[in-house]
């Protein structure tokens, strides 16, 4: 099945490592043209220098989406030089924490605010696509409970309303919105090999309630993330897409 | 091993390459000595096995070593008042140390003179004096004969000794200090010169929050090296490679006692930058009035923010570190006062270990866990714990110490197989051998220890 995303605009946050940069390489592979950001010089450096050896076409800056203004100045940036924007698809996030009030206001800032700003920000070149498409990375914590009441956890499930209600506001522009809700997804320097080293226990239970019994891969993630943000999916918008190996345990029929 | 197969071991089995962290200068440092001292020649033999589980070796270690220090008795805290007492236990001998009634401390055998009876239990209290529960025989807090109950039935009188023999007494650090070597040196050149190096952390000011002993089926040593090295982090305490640089220590030596420096609040080279802090630096970010969801630098600016935070905020909070430069506001300064002592000291805490030997047995010990906690200026002193003594396994002594006792046992035993020829020791356990040629030093003398003795 060709997605049709040859040729397609992309830009991605936070995608010098993980999820965001398999995203990329995945778009990559696809043959779309990308652009995508993250908060280290150097290592945004190091990943368009590894996707260029790859043969891909991408632009990457150094941004801290936190910083409205400088995040909005990015956006527009990119995607002039990519000339428009057929993909967005928001992946930072502040991560969970319950250290105190804060907890709150970041995850709001940076996995709230960043989406909705960058929505908003890159939302004409979305329609003007005629196949514009956005993904936003939510998290199976927001539609179960997970280990604590944690603001990243209630945050992730503003983002699937935010979604849902953006796909029906754009869709008479041929604008998609899909959220894409990931389990517990395992890779070197991420949060679950840390977890793993720091937290034994809680790494064990977590992989317990995985029926085949392993962590999902940033790779998997990515080929959800190809496929929502395609052509292919023309159908499917408004949806909260669950791609968690069978960590969820509700049935929602 | 074939060419081909070691090749493959040594780069298999590569340290990982690291930066080096920010250490202050010696001019930064306005008390504790921060130069690295000149790594001693101590060659690259193996450490008999058999000093772990003789019990020939460990009658020598008793008559040569055990009897010749000082050592550790008990906290000052617990010394406030006259006739406070402490009661400690070392191999075969007990101890009493008691504040005397014009303010001085003095330390005696814990032995009735008459029968030979212990005149406490281990332990701690108050009292007007020590009468001997077999015949009431009492003796002054000054040790001296206050009653013996019917003396006119002995022909022969009081015993000459005029009461309990007295043994040296010293206090220094918040700590009293006794040997059981009546001709033994003052206790300030013994320690030293680390007594100075402590001197800026006002352990004076620190809280008894915790006073544990665990039973060990290993012998003291083991328990003494298994603390003197940051080599096995990366074995049997994984998560501590998300909280302290394990590498990157500074090993100095000093005479009889040494110390090495592990930055905490950074990450071990060993590890993968995550994207969130890790909770265990969190932990020190948050004891230090911190809020890590506030904290918007990278991972390793953290150890450095820390540290100037402290120093900003430490006055306010009641904590003086006027005395002690920023490294010691993260980081744990590790001394070993031998033979037995071994401070974890940081800023704010301390966390103390005592390795005592068993009476008989060299396959077990007593391990000491003693914590304390600066109490800010103007905060009350609280409560003292209570004091604990359990065998290994009944009970969690946290997850960190958990994971290190449940490896010794297994320790001890291989000390006992014909398969292990002794301890085969790398540069980053340097700690390990200087204390082991210190124990030679004592053990066996100037002549060093004969070929093939334990």
């Amino acid at each position: 099945m060709d997605l049709g995303l040859r040729g397609k605009k992309a830009i991605v946050t936070g995608a010098t490592k993980g999820i965001g940069r398999a995203i990329v390489e995945q778009l990559v592979a696809e043959g779309a043209e990308v652009g995508f950001c993250a908060r280290s010089e150097d290592e945004v450096a190091e990943a368009v220098t590894a996707l260029k050896a790859k043969g891909g076409h991408v632009i990457g800056g150094a941004v801290n989406v936190r910083d409205g203004e400088a995040y909005k100045a990015w956006l527009e940036a990119t995607a002039r030089a990519l000339g428009g924007c057929d993909v967005f698809v928001p992946n930072v996030s502040a991560g969970g924490g319950m250290d105190s009030e804060k907890n709150w206001w970041k995850n709001f800032e940076i996995d709230v605010l960043h989406t909705v700003r960058g929505c908003e920000a890159l939302m004409e070149d979305l329609k003007k696509s005629g196949q514009g498409a956005v993904v936003i990375i939510s998290s199976t914590n927001a539609i179960e409970t997970f280990a604590a009441p944690m603001a990243y956890n209630a945050m992730k499930a503003a983002l699937i309303t935010y979604a849902k209600q953006l796909s029906q506001f754009v869709g008479k522009h041929n604008v998609r919105v899909n959220a894409l809700s990931p389990g517990p997804v395992y890779f070197e320097g991420g949060a679950w090999e840390m977890i793993k080293g720091t937290n034994q226990k809680f790494y064990d239970a977590t992989l317990r309630a995985i029926p085949c019994g392993r962590f999902g891969t940033p790779e998997e993630v990515a080929r959800v993330v190809a496929f929502l943000a395609s052509p292919a999916a023309s159908l499917i918008t408004g949806a909260n897409v669950v791609a968690d190996n069978g960590f969820t345990k509700g049935v929602r029929y | 091993m074939d060419r081909d197969k070691r090749s493959k071991l040594i780069e298999g089995s590569r340290t990982p390459a690291y930066k080096k962290v920010r250490r202050v200068a010696p001019g930064e440092s306005p008390v504790t000595p921060v130069e690295q001292t000149p790594d001693p020649e101590l060659g690259h033999a193996v450490i008999p096995k058999e000093r772990y589980t003789s019990a020939d070796f460990m009658r020598l270690e008793w008559e040569r070593l055990w009897t010749k220090v000082w050592l550790l008795g008990g906290c000052e805290q617990d010394l406030r008042e006259p006739g406070d007492f402490i009661c400690t236990d070392i191999g075969r001998e007990s101890v009493l140390i008691v504040r005397q009634r014009d303010g001085a401390l003095r330390a005696f055998y814990n032995v009735c003179q008459h029968r030979g009876n212990r005149l406490r239990p281990e332990g701690t209290g108050s009292t007007e004096s020590f009468k001997c529960q077999y015949h009431h025989w009492d003796y002054d807090l000054d040790g001296s004969f206050r009653r013996i109950p019917d003396l006119d039935t002995f022909p022969q009188g009081a015993p000459p000794c005029d009461g309990i023999a007295q043994l040296p007494c010293e206090a220094w650090g918040g700590f009293v200090w006794f040997s059981l070597d009546r001709g033994i040196g003052p206790l300030a050149d013994y320690l030293a010169p680390v007594n100075a190096h402590l001197e800026p952390y006002h352990f004076h000011k620190m809280a008894l929050t915790r006073d544990v002993t665990v039973e060990w089926d290993c012998n003291w040593k083991a328990s003494v090296d298994a603390f003197n090295e940051s080599y096995h982090v990366q074995g049997i305490h994984p998560q501590l490679m998300w909280y302290l640089h394990d590498l990157d220590i500074q090993i100095d030596t000093y005479g009889r006692h040494n110390r090495y420096l592990i930055p905490f609040g950074t990450l071990s080279p060993r590890v993968r930058k995550p994207n969130t802090i890790p909770d265990p630096i969190k932990v020190i970010m948050k004891a230090a009035g911190m809020d890590p969801a506030d904290y918007d630098g990278p991972i390793e600016n953290i150890r450095r923010d820390v540290q100037r935070w402290k120093r900003a905020h430490g006055a306010a909070q009641g904590k003086d570190y006027s005395r002690l430069n920023d490294d010691q506001l993260t980081d744990d300064y590790h001394y070993l006062i031998f033979p037995n002592v071994t401070l974890n000291t940081h800023a704010d805490d301390l966390m103390l270990f005592r390795q005592r030997p068993h009476p008989t047995d060299p396959d077990r010990m007593y391990y000491d866990i003693w914590t304390f906690e600066l109490v800010p200026d103007g905060k009350e002193w609280p409560e003292r714990p209570r004091h604990q003594h359990f065998v290994h396994g009944d009970k969690s002594i946290g997850l960190v110490l958990d994971q290190d006792s449940q490896n010794l046992p297994g320790v001890q035993k291989g000390m006992h197989s014909a398969g292990f020829r002794g301890l085969w020791l790398g540069a980053q356990e340097l700690r390990i051998r200087h204390f082991h040629k210190v124990i030679d030093d004592y053990v066996y003398g100037p002549g060093g220890r004969p070929e093939g003795a334990p």
